[in-house]
């Protein structure tokens, strides 16, 4: 009798543990619904016919996949959206290079060399973080003017030559913390120079770190539209994808005849994120993790 | 041993070196354009000509002498207290979600992060869509659950209600850092309160919130000047990002508006140096402020 009752009440708490692992599943999944239905939403509307996309009769599948609207980003405007993304990857090619190994190099002097002047440097480098965009924006703005930059892609590029932000160089920094002194000195004890010792054995055992920064600098960079609408507004300028999707949202002009074009290509704009996001999902997260400051 | 010049260079120009990139950048790109700026601020300027003016573009922010600051200030500050503390909730609501022990909520990290990752000027485009008047799907599911359309961005009256709802899509940013914060706390912890008689409202207030107060302190700080400086206005609310009737105008925006639109390099950079003041003001008082923050037993 004592037994069966025992054997009753661990059938109830099984039965009890299933139903809460069960709602817990459902409540995640709903919210993972609501949190995913924008952009699915915009998957949608991007295969609709330009008709669709604006008709008042909502309807939230197409009615006949347009998969011909992708085509269309890269005809439509003749070529203009080609054209940016070609930009684009120029930007995003020179900074996933020119940023990690100029950041490296100034969080190696502070990681690993001791040089007379090294905290000021560093407290001056810490406080940039700090320091709104906006505050430095105007005076760029009259710089590059001065310098015939406006209207050509060197604003987003050539200021990244020079560690590109306090925040990579400091992460990057945390990160040769970690490597063994030791190491280094049986290298220089071999005659290594200290650039031969940051290149060939610190730069490569830097690599998690490095891969974060690189794929953290492609989605900042594919998603700027500021920069350029700062830097290089005129009509004849050089566009970025970013920058062109944006020039296309604020048409305002719902009604145009290429707003299944512009949703094709905010789809496009959001598959590329996506993408290397999955690819690297664990160092993004961890990344996000180690630095505790994107939020 | 006396001081030699020539064994103080060679002991310190490796490190030199290395750091030039850092020292080159911070003066061409940081010091000298803010040198710059503050210079600006005392003149009308356009950045080609310039008249002295004093403390004239101080005097016009701080005695609300430009009739839109009143407004933009107002949306400002709403906007900072109230989408800061609403991420920092939700989020941890989320993060609380998907900590409980249930194989398989991996998954869902993944997918509550991804709306994160959506640029900026996709999900202006995106939102525009889907809270229009006409065409958008929003009032189209009210519809279907009998409520009345709304008005969204379209009204003043609904119009920063709307950008705060749309925000909420971004929780998953705080959602990974609470995560990470709760991994940070030893379950040992939770396991002797529990033993102790502590429920998980006590465990919540003494355990979770002061060992995640270094990760609190810190997004608070990083969204407070991100929050203080938006201009995500620019990609949905009209070509100048105001709103209807200013409802949606914003500090950032009114500094590219006049900066880059109207040329008035002076003024806007007399706005750029007060909410630089401010930010920097905001981060020593929490800074000073931070006993709060726990920061392990040993410090």
């Amino acid at each position: 009798m004592a037994s069966q009752t025992l054997i009753d009440s661990n059938k109830k708490a099984r039965i009890w543990n299933y139903s809460k692992v069960g709602v817990i599943y459902l409540v995640c999944i709903i919210i993972g619904i609501i949190l995913v239905f924008p952009y699915t939403f915009m998957v949608f509307k991007s295969l609709m016919t330009s008709d669709e996309v604006i008709n008042p009769n909502v309807v939230f599948f197409p009615s006949n996949p347009q998969w011909k609207n992708y085509l269309d980003i890269f005809t439509a405007d003749g070529g203009a959206y080609l054209k940016a993304l070609g930009n684009s990857l120029i930007v995003i090619l020179f900074n996933v290079i020119a940023i990690p190994i100029s950041a490296s190099i100034i969080a190696y002097s502070f990681a690993k060399l001791k040089f007379f002047g090294h905290k000021i440097m560093w407290v001056a480098m810490m406080l940039t973080m700090f320091l709104p965009g906006v505050a430095t924006q105007i005076p760029l703005y009259v710089m590059y003017a001065k310098w015939g930059w406006l209207d050509s892609l060197l604003p987003l590029t050539i200021p990244n030559l020079f560690g590109g932000s306090a925040f990579y160089i400091f992460l990057i920094h945390q990160f040769m913390k970690g490597i063994p002194q030791d190491l280094l000195d049986a290298a220089k004890v071999e005659g290594a120079s200290a650039f031969r010792i940051y290149w060939s054995i610190v730069l490569p055992l830097c690599k998690p770190v490095l891969i974060y920064i690189m794929v953290s600098i492609f989605i900042a960079n594919w998603g700027d539209f500021y920069g350029p609408l700062v830097y290089m507004s005129s009509s004849d300028a050089p566009r970025t994808i970013a920058y062109y999707v944006y020039l296309r949202a604020i048409e305002g002009d719902s009604a145009s005849q290429l707003a299944h074009v512009r949703m094709a290509a905010g789809t496009f704009m959001t598959i590329i994120p996506a993408i290397l996001f999955g690819l690297f999902q664990k160092q993004l997260t961890e990344g996000v993790v180690m630095t505790g400051l994107k939020g | 041993m006396k001081f030699s010049a020539k064994t103080f260079v060679k002991k310190n120009i490796n490190g030199w070196l290395f750091n030039l990139p850092l020292f080159i950048g911070l003066l061409v790109f940081t010091a000298i354009p803010m040198v710059m700026s503050l210079l600006y601020s005392f003149y009308e300027t356009d950045g080609i000509t310039a008249i002295p003016v004093g403390f004239a573009n101080y005097i016009r922010i701080f005695t609300l002498h430009d009739s839109q600051l009143p407004r933009i200030l107002l949306n400002t500050i709403i906007y900072t207290l109230i989408s800061i503390p609403l991420n920092l909730v939700l989020s941890y609501l989320l993060a609380v979600l998907l900590n409980t022990k249930v194989k398989g909520l991996g998954i869902f990290r993944v997918v509550y992060y991804l709306p994160v990752i959506i640029p900026g000027v996709v999900a202006g485009l995106l939102w525009k869509d889907i809270y229009d008047n006409t065409y958008g799907i929003f009032n189209k599911i009210l519809s279907f659950f009998g409520i009345a359309p709304q008005t969204w961005f379209s009204d003043a009256k609904t119009a920063m209600a709307s950008l705060l709802l749309m925000n909420v899509w971004g929780i998953g940013g705080g959602m990974i850092l609470w995560l990470s914060a709760f991994k940070n706390i030893p379950a040992q912890l939770y396991e002797s309160a529990k033993l102790d008689g502590a429920g998980p409202i006590r465990r919540f207030l003494h355990i979770t919130i002061p060992l995640s107060t270094p990760m609190i302190f810190f997004n608070v700080i990083t969204s407070i000047i991100g929050t203080l400086q938006y201009n995500g206005t620019l990609t949905f609310a009209g070509r100048a990002g105001r709103g209807p009737d200013d409802s949606l105008y914003m500090y950032g925006v009114k500094i590219y508006n006049e900066a880059f639109v109207r040329s008035n390099v002076g003024y806007g950079s007399a706005l750029s140096w007060v909410l630089l003041i401010v930010v920097g003001l905001i981060t020593l008082v929490l800074f000073k402020t931070s006993k709060w923050v726990f920061y392990g037993e040993d410090s």
